[in-house]
């Protein structure tokens, strides 16, 4: 078997396995655990249930964080789209979901892909050295380093591989396909978690201030 | 200098401060030592983090993404630039423990994590007393919406098993716990207090009725220090002309379980208060303004305050709704005026309409900080911190951000509705030299009603 085949199939199969259960044990474990109890009452009889509107209001920070915020969260925003479309949108990606699910739709255009990744890969540069010239402001840890490499690296040898750099294009696509398994094994066991979590978490907090007559 | 400060019958608000400065000082001396091996300190603290720990601290731990965003809402962060004092580093070690001992994947840590110690919890006494005031502040910027501040509640528990409450709040809880007052609050010091104003001031205090629609508590500042503002509470209630009391054995608005952690303690000071209330029949309890009472009470996660016969308010909150009701006769006031939304009342208990109604009652020509209602600034001495001594840096360089912000409206005077802020404020004010006057709301208001007929050396030039 060459490192391809194995990357294409038990390495990414096994990560997808992973991936999945991962979430669902971490979720499950969390959210499973017993409800605390407020028995106070609340300011408006039904007013608790506008705290879910912090789910979405929390998309952008208000006005009041915009200039210690505005680097920090436009990067992520460049970050996120780009990275999205790229997963989704490029031809061998939608290939390979396509082989999983069944589904396809129409991909981007190769320039447009390589945009995007490089755009993805851009921003997160950007926010790695904004955590490396504020280190009192993020308080990093070797995890945040070691999820930053694992993000990095499929945008790294994808981008490589679609430019024919580095090691023969074979090699370099089983080292993107690698990466890609590694990042879906690592998911779930790290911060990357917060794509479930922030639904939750803002929620909970909305609804906690809600009950009080507040919102936030 | 405080306008309302300059009544007759008690020392000013900025004597009251100087005086109780002195008080504070002696509360290291009187604390207790810890009495349990370090073992059982350890397991004490790591078992209450366990016990405490639902679904919502669970996802609030598991949200944290180190973006750093909270740093910028943080007064104290903001004030010392440490990152030390960053918002999310005070959920570390609360973290840690849930890791290994709660999460789902509790497996994989134990392998790759060290077991907490008891001087991991050392070491945070400064993340979760001092600087955090838990004002709620940082969940404003939060993209997880996290809720430190609960967090930083559920440590100090954990630090009253670890016997780790700092000095200062320790030996007040011990006060409170054994004797059941507060700088010597008792029944007799508030007997006293009542005589004294009737004396002294000609106003009546109806103490102890068997029966009141009203009825309000006090708090310790008050009694032992600032008769000015029971004194005031008085005129007010007398005023409107309401049927109130206060209860001797139901009247301490301070609670030392809510602030060291305590939560056994909580339950015990406000119980007789509940009690007290029930039997006086009483359809209204109004908390003095002492902010951290109204959580203790209004929003006492323990308490289904639902099915009680009577609403629980703050005092700004029955001020504001008299004034809205037409029933506070006010003089109007002078002067630009900004309002101070303390943390407890406001982003955490969304009183925020009473107090500015109570100002718009008397005309007053108020301008709003930058950052108000729910994002306003914490003084910096919420929570307890304005007792600590190990604060006194946090709490003092983080006061000028208040300063600067007050400064900002161009007011002449900033009004407060809590008695943590005020002596907090006071404390700032004569530290900088600050022009500023600082004003209490109930005695501001009580210097401001019309036909007052009771014949009291009155609060001269409150309405200059």
């Amino acid at each position: 078997m060459s490192l391809l085949d194995f990357a294409r199939g038990p390495a990414i199969h096994a990560s997808l396995i992973i991936l999945v259960a991962g979430i669902l044990l971490r979720l499950v474990g969390v959210l499973a655990l017993t409800r605390g109890a407020d028995l106070s009452r609340p300011r408006d009889a039904f007013g608790n249930f506008k705290g879910y509107r912090t789910v979405f209001s929390r998309f952008w920070p208000s006005s009041e964080f915009t200039t210690a915020t505005i680097y920090q969260t436009a990067m992520a925003y460049v970050f996120h789209l780009a990275a999205l479309l790229v997963v989704v949108g490029i031809v061998p990606h939608i290939e390979f979901i396509t082989s999983l699910t069944g589904f396809s739709w129409p991909g981007l255009p190769n320039w447009l892909g390589v945009a995007m990744g490089t755009l993805a890969l851009g921003s997160l540069i950007a926010l790695i050295i904004r955590r490396l010239s504020h280190p009192a402001v993020y308080n990093s840890t070797v995890g945040d380093y070691i999820t930053w490499a694992i993000v990095a690296l499929p945008l790294v040898t994808g981008l490589m591989a679609f430019a024919h750099v580095g090691p023969r294009y074979e090699t370099m696509l089983a080292l993107h396909i690698l990466s890609a398994a590694l990042l879906f094994a690592y998911m779930p066991f790290s911060k990357l978690m917060h794509a479930f979590w922030f639904i939750f978490s803002r929620a909970q907090s909305g609804l906690a201030y809600a009950h009080k007559g507040v919102r936030i | 200098m405080s306008a309302t400060a300059t009544t007759q019958v008690f020392p000013t608000f900025a004597e009251v401060y100087q005086g109780f400065a002195g008080q504070i000082g002696m509360l290291r001396e009187m604390a207790p030592t810890p009495t349990k091996s370090d073992d059982q300190r350890l397991q004490g603290a790591v078992d209450t983090l366990i016990e405490e720990t639902n679904a919502g601290e669970a996802v609030w731990l598991e949200s944290c993404i180190h973006c750093g965003q909270c740093t910028s809402a943080c007064h104290y962060f903001q004030a010392l630039g440490d990152a030390k004092y960053a918002p999310m580093r005070k959920m570390d070690l609360y973290r840690r423990v849930y890791r290994r001992e709660i999460s789902p994947l509790r497996w994989l840590h134990r392998l790759v994590t060290k077991a907490v110690e008891l001087a991991d919890f050392e070491d945070a006494v400064p993340l979760i007393y001092d600087s955090c005031s838990e004002c709620g502040r940082c969940t404003m910027v939060c993209p997880m919406g996290i809720d430190t501040a609960s967090l930083v509640h559920h440590m100090r528990s954990a630090m009253v098993a670890a016997e780790l409450v700092p000095p200062e709040l320790a030996a007040l809880r011990m006060e409170q716990l054994h004797q059941g007052t507060v700088f010597g609050s008792s029944p007799e010091a508030l007997k006293n207090m009542v005589d004294t104003i009737r004396e002294r001031a000609g106003v009546d205090i109806p103490l102890d009725k068997e029966s009141a629609e009203v009825m309000v508590l006090s708090s310790a500042v008050d009694l032992v220090a600032n008769g000015n503002g029971l004194l005031a509470t008085a005129r007010i209630m007398n005023h409107i002309s309401v049927d109130w009391t206060i209860c001797s054995d139901g009247f301490e608005s301070a609670n030392f379980g809510l602030l060291s952690g305590d939560m056994s303690l909580w339950k015990k000071q406000s119980d007789p208060i509940v009690a007290a209330a029930k039997r006086v029949k009483a359809k209204t309890l109004v908390i003095a303004e002492c902010g951290h009472a109204y959580p203790a009470l209004r929003w006492n996660p323990m308490l289904r305050s639902g099915a009680l016969p009577f609403e629980m308010m703050y005092m700004s909150e029955f001020l504001g709704k008299q004034a809205q009701a037409g029933k506070l006769r006010l003089k109007p006031m002078e002067g630009k005026v900004t309002f101070h939304d303390p943390c407890k009342t406001g982003r955490r208990g969304g009183a925020f309409d009473e107090p500015r109604s109570v100002l718009k009652a008397m005309n007053a020509d108020l301008v709003e900080m930058p950052n108000h209602k729910e994002y306003n600034w914490c003084c910096g001495g919420g929570a307890g911190i304005f007792l600590l001594a190990d604060a006194t840096e946090l709490r003092d360089e983080s006061f000028k951000i208040k300063i600067r912000e007050v400064d900002e409206t161009g007011a002449d005077s900033v009004v407060v509705s809590c008695a943590s802020c005020r002596l907090n404020f006071e404390s700032g004010r004569q530290k900088n030299h600050w022009d500023k006057r600082v004003e209490s709301l109930v005695e501001l208001t009580a210097a401001h009603l019309i036909d007052d007929d009771v014949a009291v050396a009155p609060a001269a030039g409150a309405a200059s």
